[in-house]
């Protein structure tokens, strides 16, 4: 009789993209910007912190809402690490202060369809 | 699951903007926070006030994001040591939950690790490290409890304050390996905390491991709050719980029935 033959499998978090959900917050709530406008403030923060290989890395504005300031941005999962320690240490948009706050984090895009901490 | 605490919020007069830091804390996830009262300790003697009553500053506290309970604020004293001589235990620091000291020489970081009777040994982020940090006294500081703060709100404001800020944290992670490490806001302004997880990620900057860096905004600060709370007995300190106690026959009828013969024989 053979023995039993075991086969190893390792399973990885194999997702190639990171889904975050982010607002932009102003001292002042009326501060308005654009779709191109927020994407050269997440270039810009991951410039300063990273310099210009931070700031070529690839990530995509998949959604983004004008009038709440909030949006759903794509990563590489191999650079979020990067990309949210840029946008916490963002502190100003021109010279006026603001905060990235980040509302979720996932490897799938279909869990930023709902938010469990906002159930009554 | 450990809560998550910031343990460093300015003190300012103005209590309006307490209220919204803390009211911004409570809605980002932290359960704890502490009011820092930074005082520099000088040659001729600055008196330690007793901090202002949290209840003065709120009617109800803001709620925990997620948690449904009252977010619990701390007074916590600040001292700027530029002189061993200077720190000595008086009774004013009873009024404070937590004390920690910003050394300011070698000698004084030495003696902060090893002797002084504080909780947080303060690294400064605002200019280069003026010493390097040594194995012995970080150990000696490892084995008592003391913690190492790094606080992140200059390395928001300003870029070379971000450089200089990520430049000491790396090199005390590089003696003290990640353990005893806090991360907390230094915020003066609402829009200067970032939220618990975003931190735990900025840690990963700083050279932290994963574990340690949540450690660094949970478990650790917990830590050290029982550390401080160490410092007004005498050895130690114990909570205690009501634990609801089964009945003992239920448990019987529940064994097995071989059990259960077996016991009878005996």
């Amino acid at each position: 009789e053979e023995p039993a033959s075991y086969e190893r499998l390792v399973l990885k978090n194999a997702s190639v993209y990171h889904y975050l959900r982010i607002s932009l917050v102003f001292q002042d709530s009326d501060k308005r910007l654009s779709e191109a406008q927020f994407k050269q403030l997440i270039i810009s923060a991951l410039r300063d912190l990273y310099g210009e290989i931070g700031a070529a890395f690839p990530f995509d504005v998949l959604k983004f809402e004008e009038n709440t300031l909030k949006a759903i941005i794509r990563v590489l999962s191999s650079g979020l690490v990067k990309l949210w320690s840029a946008l916490t240490l963002l502190g100003s948009y021109q010279n006026e202060p603001c905060a990235f706050r980040i509302i979720q984090v996932s490897p799938l895009l279909l869990a930023l369809s709902g938010n469990s901490r906002d159930f009554e | 699951m450990a809560v998550f605490a910031d343990l460093n919020i300015n003190y300012t007069d103005d209590k309006k903007q307490l209220r919204d830091i803390i009211e911004t804390a409570a809605h980002l996830g932290y359960s704890t926070v502490a009011i820092n009262h930074l005082i520099d300790l000088q040659p001729k003697k600055q008196e330690i006030r007793k901090p202002a009553s949290v209840d003065e500053l709120f009617r109800q506290l803001p709620v925990v994001q997620g948690k449904s309970r009252p977010i619990k604020v701390l007074n916590r004293l600040t001292l700027g040591v530029s002189d061993a001589s200077h720190f000595r235990p008086s009774a004013d620091l009873k009024y404070y939950d937590l004390v920690a000291v910003v050394p300011k020489t070698e000698k004084l970081f030495h003696a902060a690790c090893m002797t002084f009777d504080v909780d947080i040994i303060c690294i400064t982020v605002t200019e280069k490290q003026p010493f390097f940090f040594k194995r012995p006294p970080v150990n000696g500081a490892i084995d008592r409890g003391v913690f190492f703060e790094i606080t992140y709100t200059p390395a928001i404001k300003d870029s070379t304050m971000r450089r200089y800020t990520i430049s000491n944290a790396l090199s005390l992670m590089q003696t003290c390996k990640g353990k005893n490490v806090i991360i907390s806001s230094g915020a003066e302004k609402p829009l200067d905390l970032r939220g618990p997880y975003d931190i735990s990620n900025l840690g990963l900057v700083f050279g932290l491991s994963e574990g340690d860096a949540k450690a660094a905004v949970s478990t650790n600060c917990r830590a050290t709050l029982l550390h401080a709370e160490t410092r007004k007995t005498a050895l130690g300190v114990i909570h205690t719980i009501k634990k609801t106690q089964t009945v003992e026959e239920d448990q019987e009828q529940e064994a097995p029935a071989s059990k259960r013969a077996k016991t009878k024989h005996v």
